[in-house]
């Protein structure tokens, strides 16, 4: 039910924001044209990716530890700034965008991050709300009021990822799969044409990181929402997603339909023979 | 016996300074002498005069231990002030800690340049003690509550701001980026997620702030900055120790009883 009801309040919600007119129309998809990160020390995390992901795909990037994907995933929305190249995600370029259009972008772009990311001492219902920052003018958030539009877009998220009735707890009394469905609540509340996931189950265990895994594949089929996952485990990445990206070194080595990467394939990304710790097992 | 079964551990050497460790404590025990003597510019210390006004001492710590406790009600009216002004102090500069605290911390304010600008003024309230605070305002204000309200107030800021900021500054705060990804500004990522964090901290120490203002606002009376202190100097001026004495018992009295309801009010902050 909540299901049906979703892309209805979606269409509404976005109609009072003028700037808002390509979210309304759902997803985006995202470019990355040569993209280069070197940090401030002089490491060099990326360099020249290109790519197209289509609106609605549903895309594992893949790779080990250091292999860039943590810094291609946050070129994305602007958390890690392109030093060379462009990032274009729907109709904005992100790189080069900075303070209040920069967050505005940022709202359209939901991001769940392996840690979970919650204030532990704060209520989950709080938590949610921080989906609505963007699109809301600082005043009202420092005022603590909230109009009953974004309290029913936050209960709704929490709902669809089967967390209602822990809205007034404390985020810190959650398990590590509770938490991180708040996370993706958080992130629904944003009404996101864009859904990014940094390691979202590398701290969690089988059962749950399937759990997570099938909410993930259930927003991108239901919402038609564009998804990309960084993601070590190689058959999570076939079982739930369509599209694989590898990363190695900070150089993309590898392009293609997540069913048919072998596990040579994999070998290739990786740098080095396939390990048990490789893949979750069920 | 065991020798037998477990073979010797051989260790690396133990390094030796014996002779750095005496050599440094030797020179401390010379400079403190050397603090005790006149003739270099060190303190007059006439050890002598302990013994010479005993007569004196001891019939004062006998009128001390003699306390005259029908004047405790005299000293309800002051105390109950004494009180106030801790509260007042306290509640006071609960409020205004919470942005100055915010804007001190790191995480919670990335401007290099305001951050630095309010920490200074913070240093510089605390670097100057509560009694100067209080013998200036008395002279500005005139003799009363007001004076003793606003040392208080100045003193609790700069503990309070000084001591949550850092703590914010060591804390983890992850929820931030989440905060960031989402297109928050820095302002609504304190309100609504850097606040509820940082609550028990406030709370330890706007209560520890509160003790303190109690034991502190009892002194500052002998300035003239209002409270129960006015009284010790006015009794002591007639040589009342008997009443000076009870008093120091009844401060006593209240500080042990606020620290004990601090206390326990703490312990539940977790």
């Amino acid at each position: 039910m909540a299901a049906e009801t979703q892309p209805n309040s979606r269409a509404e919600g976005q109609r009072p924001e003028a700037e808002d007119t390509s979210s309304a129309s759902g997803s985006w998809p995202i470019t990355l044209d040569n993209v280069g990160v070197t940090y401030p020390n002089g490491t060099v995390a990326l360099s020249d990716v290109s790519l197209t992901i289509a609106p609605g795909e549903m895309v594992a990037i893949v790779g080990l530890s250091g292999s860039g994907k943590s810094t291609l995933i946050r070129t994305i929305n602007g958390l890690v700034s392109a030093t060379t190249g462009t990032v274009t995600v729907g109709p904005h370029t992100v790189n080069g965008l900075t303070g209040r259009q920069l967050r505005q972008v940022r709202g359209h772009i939901g991001m769940i991050f392996q840690g979970f990311n919650l204030a532990d001492r704060a209520s989950v219902y709080r938590n949610v709300m921080v989906g609505r920052f963007s699109h809301t003018p600082s005043y009202r958030t420092l005022l603590g009021i909230t109009t009953p539009h974004d309290r029913e877009l936050a209960l709704r998220s929490l709902n669809s990822v089967g967390m209602l009735d822990k809205v007034w707890t404390r985020a810190g009394q959650l398990s590590g799969g509770q938490k991180q469905r708040v996370a993706i609540a958080r992130a629904l509340t944003q009404e996101p044409s864009v859904m990014l996931a940094d390691e979202p189950v590398a701290s969690l265990d089988p059962p749950t990181a399937h759990a997570v895994m099938n909410d993930l594949r259930r927003i991108n089929n239901e919402s038609g929402l564009t998804v990309v996952i960084n993601i070590h485990l190689m058959d999570l990445a076939r079982t739930y997603t369509t599209r694989l990206i590898g990363l190695r070194d900070g150089r993309l080595v590898y392009d293609g339909p997540a069913a048919d990467a072998t596990d040579r394939d994999f070998e290739e990304i990786y740098g080095r023979p396939i390990q048990p710790d490789d893949q979750l097992g069920s | 016996m065991s020798a037998t079964t477990t073979p010797e551990l051989t260790l690396p050497p133990k390094p030796r300074n014996i002779r750095q460790r005496v050599l440094v404590a030797t020179g401390f025990l010379l400079f403190t002498i050397a603090t005790c003597i006149p003739a270099i510019g060190g303190i007059t210390l006439d050890i002598a005069a302990l013994i010479r006004n005993w007569n004196n001492g001891a019939g004062l710590l006998l009128q001390l231990f003699t306390p005259d406790f029908t004047f405790l009600p005299r000293t309800i009216g002051p105390m109950i002030e004494t009180l106030q002004m801790a509260l007042v102090g306290a509640v006071g500069a609960a409020i205004v800690s919470v942005p100055l605290t915010l804007w001190a911390a790191t995480p919670t304010n990335p401007n290099s340049i305001t951050r630095q600008a309010v920490r200074t003024v913070i240093n510089v309230i605390r670097a100057i003690p509560d009694l100067v605070y209080a013998t200036v305002l008395v002279a500005m204000l005139g003799v009363g509550a007001l004076p003793g309200v606003l040392t208080l107030f100045l003193f609790n800021v700069g503990v309070v701001v000084k001591l949550v900021s850092e703590a914010i500054d060591s804390a983890d705060h992850a929820y931030m980026e989440a905060g960031r990804a989402a297109g928050g500004s820095q302002l609504q990522i304190n309100r609504v997620t850097a606040l509820p964090q940082a609550w028990p901290l406030f709370a330890n120490q706007w209560l520890y702030a509160l003790e303190l203002n109690v034991r502190i606002s009892a002194i500052l009376g002998i300035v003239g900055a209002g409270g129960i202190g006015r009284l010790i100097d006015e009794r002591r001026a007639f040589f009342a120790y008997d009443d000076v004495s009870v008093i120091i018992l009844q401060i006593l009295v209240v500080v042990v009883l606020i620290e004990f309801v601090s206390h326990a009010l703490r312990r539940r902050l977790t």
